[in-house]
C-alpha cells in the first residue's frame, strides 16, 4: 500500500499561502483518482483539489478555514 | 402608409431631404438660399445623391426601431423623422413637440411655421429643429450642443449621428445588446460609410453583435438585432474603397468572414428607394426573429463633395455624369410617373410645395429673432454646465431572483467569515484571507447593484467564471445568467461603445478594461463618446456607464502604467482611484447610482489590501460622494496629498518622519473628477508645505494640475513652492526596478527634507539622485 500525499498546490508567483475553504472528505472515506476532496481558496479563485490516487483517506492535516502555505501537506491517501 | 400613397410620400421624402441639402450647399457655396441672406460657418458633409438609401431605409422602420448615423446624416435623420412622423398618431406627434425642449422649439415653429395639421407641423417641426441644430442655435433639437455632425432626436427614432467615422457601429451594437436583453421588438440600425469598413472598431462590432453565447448561452436565443447599413458612395473622402483602399472587392463580401451565413449580406440597389426598403423590411424580420446581425451594402453615390471644400479631384465629370443619370429621385420620379402613379403637374406640385416649404423653414431657422443664437450672457460656464448630470435616477423595479441563495455561493461565504476591519487585537494587519479586502468592498458595491438595479449588466473579458483577470466578480457567475453578467471579446473598444449604446438605452453597463494600458484600444469610445453625449444631447441623453480599469505592477511597460490622468484630462468623465476597502466599496457604490460616466482606476497591488483606517468596513450599503478627498492622518508640518497607492508609502514616510520631529498630513485624494480642493486648501492654510504623489508620469500629469490650481488657491499660506513626485518619464521597468520608478518612502522624504523643509544637509537615501532641469531638456 503505496501513502500519496495531497500538497497545497503551486497557485501562481505572488502566492504563498491559500485558505481552507471545505474539507469534502474525511479520514476513512474512499476516494476515486480525480475526485474533488478539499475545497481551497485565495483572494483571486476557489478551487477543488483532487485525490492525486483512488484508495483511502487516512489523514488529514487542516482544519477549514484554516490558512495553508504553498507545498504544505494536507492529506494522505493510502492507494 | 401603404398603396399608391406611399409611393408617392417617398418621393416627397427623398424631394425634402434634397432641397434640404440644396439649401445648405447654397448657403455654404453663395452666402444664401434664395433670398435669405446668411454666412453658415459650420461644417455641412452633405448626401446629395443618397436620398434613396435615406428614405428607403426608414421606409422599413417603426419610430421604436433606432438609427445610429455618421457625419454625413442629415438624410438620414430627415428620413427617419419623416417616417416616424406618419407612423405616430397626432396626441403622440403633438405630446413629443410639446416636452421637448420646454416647448422653445414648438413655439418657434408654430409661429414662424404654422400648419394646418399635426403632421405638417411635425414636419416643420423636424425641419427646423435640424436646420437650427446645424446653426447651432437654442431652437435646434440639440439645443445648439451638437451640430451638423451630431443632431438627433430621440423620439423619432433618430439617435446620435457621430463625426468619428464608424463610431456608430458598436454603439448601434449597443443598442442591440440592450434592446435585446429587455426583450423589445426592435432593432437598432448602424449607418456608416463604405469607408468605415477600414475602422477597427466597426469589426470589433460585427463580431460582438454576432457572438456565439447570444444563442448558445443566452436563456433569450438569438443574436443582437443589429443591422449594418453601409451607405456605400464608394469613397472613402477621396480615397476609393473598392479598388484602392479596402481589401474587399464588394462590400457585402466581408459578411462571410464573420459567419456562416455571411451576415445575411447583400448588396442593394441604394439608387432606389423600394430596393432598399424591401432589403431593410427582410433584414428586419431576420433580426427580430435573433437571426443577426445583418450586413446591407448599399450602393449610392454622393453627387455632393465630401464636404464644401471638396474640388472633386478625385472623381471625373464622365463618371459624375453617369450617376447623375440614374439620379435616384429623378429616375424614381420617372418610374412612378410610367407606371401611371403620378402624372407630371403632380410631381411638380410636390416640387413646389417642397421648396416653399423648404424656404419658410430656411428663413426662420437664420432668423436670430426665431432660431435665437446661443449665447453664454452672463454665465461663462454655460456650456460646463451640461457636462454632467450629477444627479441619481433609481431604478423603476427591481431585477429577477438571483440563479441562487447568495448565501451559498462560497465567495460570500467566505467574505461573511472575514473580519470587516483590517487589523487584529494587537493592531497588526491582517491577511487578506482574513480580513475584507479592497477587491471585496468592489465586490460587495457591484453584488448589491446587481440584487437591487436590474439595469446594471456586468461585461468584459473573463468577467463570467474567471470573476475578472483579478478576481473582483469572482461568485457571480454562479448567481446571475448571462444577460447580466458575461465575457466580451478581446475588444476594448467594442466594449466601450456598446456599453455606451446600452446606457443610452437606458442601461447601466459596468465593463472592465483588464489593464489601464488598454485604454489607448479604447480611446475615441471612452474620450469622444461616453465623455461628450451628456453635453453634445444638450442634457437629453445619460451615459451612465462605469469602467473599471486596473492599474497593473511588476509587468513592465505595457501593462504597469496610471493613465487616470488621461482620463481626468478629458472633460466629461467622472474619475476615482480608491486606495482602501472602505473607500472602494463607498465610492463604487456612488459610481453604481450616478447619471454620469465613471472611470475607477483600480491598482493591483491594492486588490489584497486590508481596511487600515476605519475599525470596519460596513457590512450593508453605504457611499462616499465621489469627489472628496479624505484625511487619513492628520498632521501639523507637511501636507501630503497622495492618488491612488501612493497614499501607503507616503504613510510610511510619515511614521518615519514623525521620528525626526516632522509631522506629516497625508490626504487621499480619492477623486480626480470632480475634486473638492477644500480640505487640503484648509490643510495646507496650516501648515504651508504641500507635497503630491502619484505613480503616473509627472509631466503632464494630473497632480501638476492640482498643484498649480493649489498654488493659486492658497498662494498666500504657503511658505515654500508645493511639489509633486511622480514617476519619472520613461517606461515602466520590470519588477526589480520599479523601486527607482514609483515613488517609494525614501523618495518622499528627501523631497519633504530638502525642497520643502529646507535641510540642506539631508543626504538622499531614494534612488532620485538625478537634476531635474537636465533631464527635463532631454525629454525626460
Amino acid at each position: 500500500m503505496a501513502r500519496v500525499e495531497l500538497k497545497m498546490p503551486e497557485l501562481g508567483n505572488e502566492i504563498t499561502e491559500a485558505q481552507i475553504d471545505a474539507l469534502l472528505k474525511e479520514v476513512g472515506d474512499r476516494v476515486s483518482e480525480g475526485e474533488e476532496i478539499i475545497t481551497i481558496t485565495t483572494p483571486k479563485v476557489t478551487m477543488d483539489l483532487e485525490a492525486p490516487a483512488s484508495g483511502t483517506v487516512v489523514e488529514v492535516f487542516v482544519e477549514e478555514d484554516e490558512i495553508v502555505a504553498v507545498g504544505a501537506v494536507l492529506a494522505v491517501i493510502e492507494a | 402608409m401603404r398603396g399608391p400613397g406611399a409611393l408617392i410620400e417617398a418621393l416627397r421624402q427623398m424631394t425634402v431631404i434634397r432641397a434640404f441639402e440644396n439649401g445648405i450647399a447654397s448657403l455654404k457655396s453663395k452666402g444664401g438660399y434664395g433670398d435669405i441672406a446668411y454666412a453658415y460657418r459650420g461644417p455641412a458633409h452633405l448626401s446629395i445623391g443618397q436620398e434613396a438609401a435615406a428614405v428607403g431605409a426608414a421606409m422599413a422602420l417603426t419610430p421604436e426601431d433606432h438609427i445610429f448615423g455618421s457625419h454625413r446624416s442629415h438624410g438620414e435623420f430627415l428620413a427617419k423623422g419623416l417616417s416616424a412622423i406618419q407612423n405616430l398618431g397626432d396626441n403622440a406627434l403633438n405630446t413629443v413637440m410639446e416636452s421637448h425642449g420646454g416647448g422653445v422649439l414648438l413655439r418657434a415653429v408654430e409661429t414662424r411655421l404654422p400648419a394646418e395639421n399635426a403632421r405638417g407641423l411635425a414636419e416643420n417641426f423636424l425641419l427646423m429643429g435640424l436646420l437650427s441644430e446645424i446653426f447651432m442655435r437654442e431652437t435646434g433639437f440639440n439645443g445648439g450642443m451638437g451640430g451638423s455632425m451630431h443632431a438627433f432626436f430621440t423620439p423619432f427614432g433618430a439617435y446620435p449621428n457621430n463625426a468619428i467615422v464608424g463610431a456608430s457601429a458598436g454603439i448601434a451594437t449597443g443598442a442591440g445588446l440592450w434592446m435585446k436583453s429587455q426583450g423589445r421588438d426592435s432593432i437598432a440600425v448602424s449607418m456608416t460609410g463604405d469607408g468605415s469598413t477600414g475602422c477597427g472598431p466597426v469589426w470589433e462590432a460585427l463580431n460582438f453583435a454576432g457572438m456565439a453565447q447570444f444563442e448558445r448561452l443566452w436563456e433569450s436565443r438569438g443574436f443582437l438585432p443589429v443591422l449594418f447599413f453601409f451607405t456605400n458612395n464608394f469613397y472613402a473622402m477621396g480615397g476609393q474603397t473598392g479598388g484602392e483602399t479596402m481589401a474587399w472587392d464588394r462590400l457585402a463580401r466581408i459578411g462571410a468572414g464573420l459567419r456562416d451565413d455571411a451576415c445575411h449580406a447583400e448588396t442593394v440597389d441604394g439608387t432606389n428607394p423600394l430596393a432598399v426598403a424591401d432589403a431593410v423590411q427582410r433584414k428586419r424580420r431576420l433580426l427580430l426573429d435573433g437571426r443577426g446581425p445583418a450586413i446591407l451594402d448599399v450602393e449610392c453615390y454622393r453627387f455632393s463633395g465630401h464636404s464644401t471644400t471638396d474640388v472633386n479631384a478625385y472623381r471625373t465629370k464622365d463618371e459624375i455624369a453617369a450617376w447623375d443619370a440614374i439620379d435616384p429621385i429623378r429616375s424614381y420620379r420617372d418610374s412612378l410617373v410610367t407606371e401611371g402613379i403620378l402624372d407630371g403637374a403632380a410631381a411638380d406640385a410636390i416640387q413646389t410645395e417642397v421648396d416653399t416649404r423648404m424656404k419658410a423653414v430656411f428663413a426662420a431657422a437664420a432668423d436670430p429673432e426665431a432660431a435665437p443664437p446661443v449665447r453664454l450672457g452672463d454665465d461663462g460656464a454655460r456650456v460646463g454646465g451640461k457636462m454632467f448630470a450629477d444627479s441619481e435616477t433609481p431604478p423603476d423595479g427591481g431585477p429577477p431572483e438571483p440563479l441562487a441563495d447568495p448565501g451559498k455561493v462560497a465567495r460570500i461565504r467566505q467574505n461573511a467569515k472575514k473580519s470587516r476591519g483590517g487589523r487584529d487585537a494587537d493592531g497588526e494587519p491582517l491577511s487578506p484571507l482574513r480580513a475584507i479586502t479592497l477587491r471585496d468592498g468592489l465586490f460587495e458595491a457591484v453584488l448589491s447593484a446587481l440584487l437591487s438595479d436590474p439595469r446594471i449588466m456586468i461585461y468584459g473579458e473573463e468577467c463570467r467564471e474567471w470573476g475578472g483577470a483579478f478576481g473582483v466578480y469572482r461568485g457571480l457567475s454562479e448567481l446571475f445568467p448571462h444577460d447580466r453578467v458575461f465575457n466580451a471579446p478581446i475588444s476594448e473598444a467594442a466594449i466601450v461603445a456598446t456599453a455606451v449604446g446600452a446606457s443610452m438605452e437606458g442601461g447601466r453597463p459596468v465593463i472592465e478594461l483588464m489593464y489601464a494600458d488598454f485604454i489607448g484600444r479604447a480611446g475615441d469610445e471612452l474620450f469622444n463618446q461616453l465623455a461628450k453625449w451628456r453635453a453634445m444631447s444638450n442634457g437629453s441623453l445619460s451615459v451612465p456607464v462605469v469602467v473599471r480599469c486596473s492599474v497593473g505592477s511588476r509587468y513592465g511597460a505595457q501593462h504597469s502604467q496610471d493613465w487616470s490622468g488621461l482620463a481626468a484630462h478629458v472633460p466629461g468623465l467622472k474619475v476615482i482611484y480608491p486606495a482602501t476597502p472602505y473607500d472602494a466599496k463607498g465610492l463604487m457604490a456612488s459610481a453604481l447610482a450616478s447619471d454620469d460616466p465613471v472611470i475607477v482606476f483600480e491598482s493591483q497591488r491594492l486588490y489584497d489590501q486590508v481596511e487600515l483606517f476605519r475599525d470596519a468596513v460596513p457590512n450593508g450599503d453605504y457611499r462616499i460622494p465621489i469627489g472628496a478627498p479624505d484625511i487619513k492622518r492628520v498632521g501639523g508640518d507637511v501636507t501630503v496629498l497622495t492618488v491612488g497607492p501612493a497614499l501607503y508609502p507616503a504613510l510610511e514616510a510619515a511614521r518615519s518622519l514623525e521620528t525626526r520631529g516632522v509631522s506629516l498630513e497625508v490626504i487621499d485624494a480619492r477623486s480626480l473628477v470632480p475634486f473638492d480642493y477644500g480640505p487640503v486648501l484648509d490643510s495646507v492654510s496650516k501648515t504651508g508645505r504641500l507635497l503630491l504623489v502619484s505613480e503616473a508620469c509627472e509631466r503632464g500629469g494630473f497632480t501638476m494640475t492640482l498643484s498649480s490650481n493649489i498654488t493659486r488657491f492658497a498662494f498666500d499660506a504657503l511658505k515654500v513652492p508645493p511639489r509633486t513626485l511622480g514617476s519619472p518619464n520613461w517606461i515602466v521597468p520590470g519588477a526589480d526596478l520599479e523601486y527607482g520608478y514609483f515613488p517609494q518612502s525614501p523618495d518622499i522624504e528627501d523631497v519633504i527634507l530638502t525642497d520643502l523643509m529646507g535641510d540642506t544637509g539631508h543626504s538622499r537615501k531614494g534612488a532620485r539622485r538625478w537634476d531635474d532641469l537636465a533631464l527635463a531638456r532631454s525629454g525626460l
